[in-house]
């Protein structure tokens, strides 16, 4: 089979994909050029490829051509297909949900009623076919046009140069358009102002890491990071109440991620339970903070003679009883894992996380179980109530972002120069091989619990301050998935790697949020995109300095040895 | 630094003896609890019986499960993610082949109509599996081959919500129950013990497999070529063995595996939805790891014992069925104490894991 059908026939499949899951249909009346431009855009990736083979632009023209023939007829077919049968009064509807007439008319550029009285005109078919056909040439010709020289145009000196300034730029650009965005009386044509604010603030994040990254170290790395920093520190202060708590959720799985990346990065066991004490953490607080909801406490307390109105600790002195908690969590499941290796440890952990969640689950009298613990209250400052923030400039989820914020600098910094002090050193020397590491002086079982014991910390953190977020907590708040959230944005960013950190939260807990306005497509595009990502940058989107050494170095070789060297 | 070693020093833990203490002391605890509240109930053996049963249908449809498993981690020293949702799309495929039958009457024919028609229902479950297992393999996989171990299992995360969703999207909200033929619909009483006929065929027909599976990996070429690239994947593409094609069969039968278990826990449970695969995936996986994980006997009785546990447990230990996974995970937790790389397994653990 040529590579151009077998690239047609690829499109077809991805196209017939988004037919099934009725994207078209949802699309409405302009669905065929917007699915057109969508096969463009696969076609120019796929098709970029063939440039590297045989470079003449006639070749990747003639190549378009014929991959998108391929999929337009296919297509055609298809639909032609599925308009006759709904025709004939055939409901597909028992199998196929998303086979509507609604779908695939907007699939056609009809009426619904066009397809179900079948009077389809041929010649809609035939501009399918084009739509498509077009979009095949389409991409050859990006592929032609941004070819070699382009890219040699734009690897000068001065053109890099000039690229780097616009990079550490960017931020502050975007950062000024969110703050613009934020003023009363902008309109953003109808879309939804508060969503294109919130993508902003999330890019404006995300390229200030990148920015970082491409100034010298230095004053000037200094001096970006200290404007930098202001600017983030501001925005709890601009935006509004529902960016901030989408960022606020974003800055708590910041702190969760930097927690993991003690125990998968740095020490390398993998923990698919991580979300145990995060959940140890929300608990806590939420006992102490919301006594009078669960039975069990309330009769203790009602015992010791504790008046019923008022909360029993407040956010901060909860603070160190969360920490507390959850680290002897962390050290319980700890010493029965110390001699497992790898993979088993990964389903005992996770194991350990589904048997907190089932307690909580199960545990009416001290959990209220599935009715969860409600009323947990809101963190305070200096005497200040929440209240008197919401009045002022800063709403209560612009407060807890801002706490979020603060508390994962605060996180980032201890892991950071962990990292970089004995205990880091003997933590990678245990995740590369523990043997070595212990004939090398390396009390493994102390390197462990601390690992666990530190990630679990920085866990109950996270939790206390998620518990404050969302002021009524559930177990289902707690399932395997914050685990699976948890671990993918530490991945997706860059193991090891604090910006990259952030960056995976931003990309895993904020990207989706903006999604929302198509709500149900929202958790296929991001497997999806974690799947791709994988493959496109095993390593993370920002790599810590020690993984790139070591996947420079690992080219080198048959890569066989990468799989050694970072098994958990 | 030096305070630390002291204390160190001083108490002195050996690890192993620690978590040893630990095991035997949970043990001791298991063992008084079924003794004085367990079989002071005073269930009649019948109930013992039939819950056992139970039990041991469980356990065949986990053992499919976990032998793709198992399998794959032999070969990749990756966890499938996705191999609870390879399953749940056999499940949705038999559920429409079952639609298909039922629309031709096949399910009212004479018996040997009803028979070869589930036969079919089975197959289509079956090589449905198997296609989305090869696709996953190809498309999420097969890129990650020399990735760090971390990110396959990434990916494979992502492959399982994307399928889930994608199951929720296509096939729609509504969960798809499977109606029983009346042919197997009843049971067989053998005195106070009631075996229902789908328990029986499903126990059977996974045994059958499982021999078949052990069949081709004892005695035919390929399983010598499986068990090569087990065990070290660049002697065995020396000695001439194509290790992709290896890979794609092992993903095949690990599939096909699943896609059988898929139709008969419809029967076994009537419903099948897009996250029905989830937690039979979860338990066949610890079943996997119980056993020792790439051990192919291993995960059979893994999953066994997992099956029996869960039936039995809750009533034995005389507390609530809910909590029936956590009696599953802490008996997953207890064997790994005492024997780390699980209940077969060898010494794999220290040297690839």
């Amino acid at each position: 089979m040529p590579k151009t059908i077998r690239t047609g026939l690829i499109a077809f499949a991805f196209l017939s994909y988004l037919i099934f899951i009725g994207v078209p249909g949802r699309i409405g009346e302009n669905a065929l050029p917007i699915l057109a431009v969508v096969a463009g855009l696969f076609f120019w990736l796929n098709l970029r490829r063939e440039v590297g083979r045989k470079g003449d632009s006639v070749h990747v023209l003639r190549a378009g051509l014929q991959a998108g023939a391929t999929a337009g007829l296919l297509i055609a077919m298809e639909s032609g297909l599925f308009a006759t049968l709904l025709g004939n009064g055939v409901s597909i509807q028992p199998v196929f949900d998303k086979i509507v007439p609604q779908n695939i008319a907007a699939l056609l550029g009809v009426r619904p009623g066009a397809i179900a009285q079948a009077q389809v005109p041929l010649l809609r078919y035939l501009l399918q076919v084009v739509y498509f056909t077009g979009s095949g040439l389409l991409g050859a010709l990006a592929v032609a046009a941004v070819g070699a020289s382009l890219r040699t145009y734009f690897s000068r000196p001065a053109m890099v140069s000039a690229g780097r300034w616009l990079v550490i730029a960017l931020p502050f650009v975007l950062l000024a358009i969110v703050i613009y965005l934020g003023l009363p009386n902008v309109k953003l044509f109808s879309t939804n102002r508060g969503t294109v604010r919130l993508l902003l603030t999330l890019v404006t994040t995300g390229s200030g890491l990148f920015a970082l990254r491409l100034t010298r170290p230095g004053r000037e790395r200094m001096a970006v990071a200290t404007l930098l920093g202001l600017g983030v520190l501001s925005m709890p202060f601009a935006l509004d109440q529902f960016q901030n708590s989408v960022m606020g959720i974003v800055f708590i799985y910041v702190m969760m991620g930097l927690g993991l990346n003690i125990v998968v990065g740095y020490a390398g066991l993998l923990d698919l339970g991580y979300v145990a004490f995060f959940a140890i953490g929300a608990y806590t607080y939420a006992f102490v903070s919301a006594p009078f909801s669960s039975p069990f406490i309330r009769s203790l307390l009602l015992d010791l003679g504790v008046s019923a109105d008022s909360p029993l600790l407040g956010y901060w002195m909860a603070l160190p009883l969360a920490m507390i908690t959850a680290t002897i969590g962390g050290i319980l499941l700890g010493i029965p894992v110390l001699r497992l290796r790898g993979d088993y440890l990964a389903i005992v952990t996770l194991g350990f996380g589904e048997i907190i969640r089932l307690f909580m689950l199960n545990l009416g009298e001290l959990t209220n179980g599935p009715r969860g613990i409600l009323q947990i209250s809101q963190p305070g400052l200096f005497g200040l109530a929440p209240d008197a923030f919401s009045s002022g400039q800063l709403s209560s989820q612009g407060w807890i972002f801002l706490l979020a914020l603060l508390s994962s600098a605060l996180i980032a910094f201890i892991a950071i120069r962990l990292n970089d002090s004995r205990l880091g050193r003997a933590w990678i020397a245990m995740q590369e091989d523990e043997d070595v590491a212990q004939a090398t002086g390396v009390h493994l079982v102390r390197t462990k619990l601390l690992a666990f014991a530190i990630g679990a910390t920085f866990a109950g953190l996270a939790g206390q301050l998620y518990a404050a977020r969302q002021i009524n907590i559930f177990p289902e708040n707690f399932s395997l998935f914050v685990s699976i959230d948890a671990l993918a944005l530490i991945i997706v960013g860059g193991i090891g790697s604090a910006p990259g950190i952030v960056l995976g939260a931003l990309a895993l807990k904020g990207l989706p949020e903006v999604l929302r306005g198509v709500d149900e497509y929202r958790i296929v595009t991001f497997a999806a995109l974690l799947v791709i990502m994988m493959i496109v940058r095993p390593a993370g989107i920002l790599p810590s300095a020690r993984r790139r050494f070591e996947r420079d170095s690992s080219d080198l070789d048959d890569g066989e040895d990468e799989i050694v060297v970072n098994s958990g | 630094m030096a305070r630390h070693a002291e204390t160190a020093q001083k108490l002195r833990i050996d690890e192993q003896a620690a978590t040893r203490y630990i095991g035997i002391a949970i043990l001791a605890l298991i063992i008084w609890r079924v003794i004085t509240v367990g079989l002071a109930e005073g269930y009649p053996t019948s109930f013992w019986i039939s819950q056992a049963l139970n039990g041991m249908v469980l356990g065949g449809v986990y053992a499919l499960v976990a032998l793709g498993y198992t399998l794959v981690y032999g070969i990749l020293f990756m966890i499938n993610f996705a191999h609870g949702e390879v399953m749940m799309l056999g499940g949705i495929a038999g559920f429409f082949a079952l639609q298909f039958a039922q629309g031709q009457g096949w399910m009212e024919g004479p018996w040997l109509v009803v028979v070869v028609a589930l036969l079919f229902i089975m197959l289509i479950g079956m090589v449905t599996s198997v296609l989305i297992g090869m696709t996953l393999e190809r498309l999420a996989y097969r890129p990650l081959r020399q990735a760090p171990r971390l990110v396959p299992l990434i990916s494979a995360i992502g492959a399982s919500l994307f399928l889930q969703y994608s199951v929720l999207l296509i096939f729609g909200v509504s969960p798809h129950s499977y109606r029983k033929p009346a042919l197997i619909s009843g049971g067989l009483r053998l005195g106070n013990v009631f075996i229902p006929y789908t328990g029986a065929i499903i126990f059977i027909t996974s045994v059958l497999l499982m021999l078949a599976l052990y069949f081709i990996i004892q005695r035919t070429k390929l399983g010598r070529a499986m068990r090569a690239v087990a065990e070290d994947r660049s002697t065995a593409a020396l000695m001439g063995v194509d290790v992709d094609a290896v890979i794609v069969v092992t993903f095949m039968l690990g599939s096909a595996l699943a896609g059988a278990a898929g139709v008969m826990l419809g029967f076994h449970n009537t419903v099948v939805k897009f996250n029905s695969g989830f937690m039979p995936g979860l338990k066949a996986f610890t079943a996997a790891v119980l056993g020792g994980i790439g051990n192919i006997p291993g995960a059979m009785f893994g999953a066994l014992v997992l099956g029996l546990i869960e039936a039995i447990g809750p009533s034995a230990l005389g507390i609530p069925t809910e909590y029936k996974d956590v009696i599953a995970f802490t008996l997953l937790v207890l064997i790994l104490i005492f024997r780390p790389s699980g209940l077969f397994g060898e010494v794999l653990s220290e040297k690839k894991a």
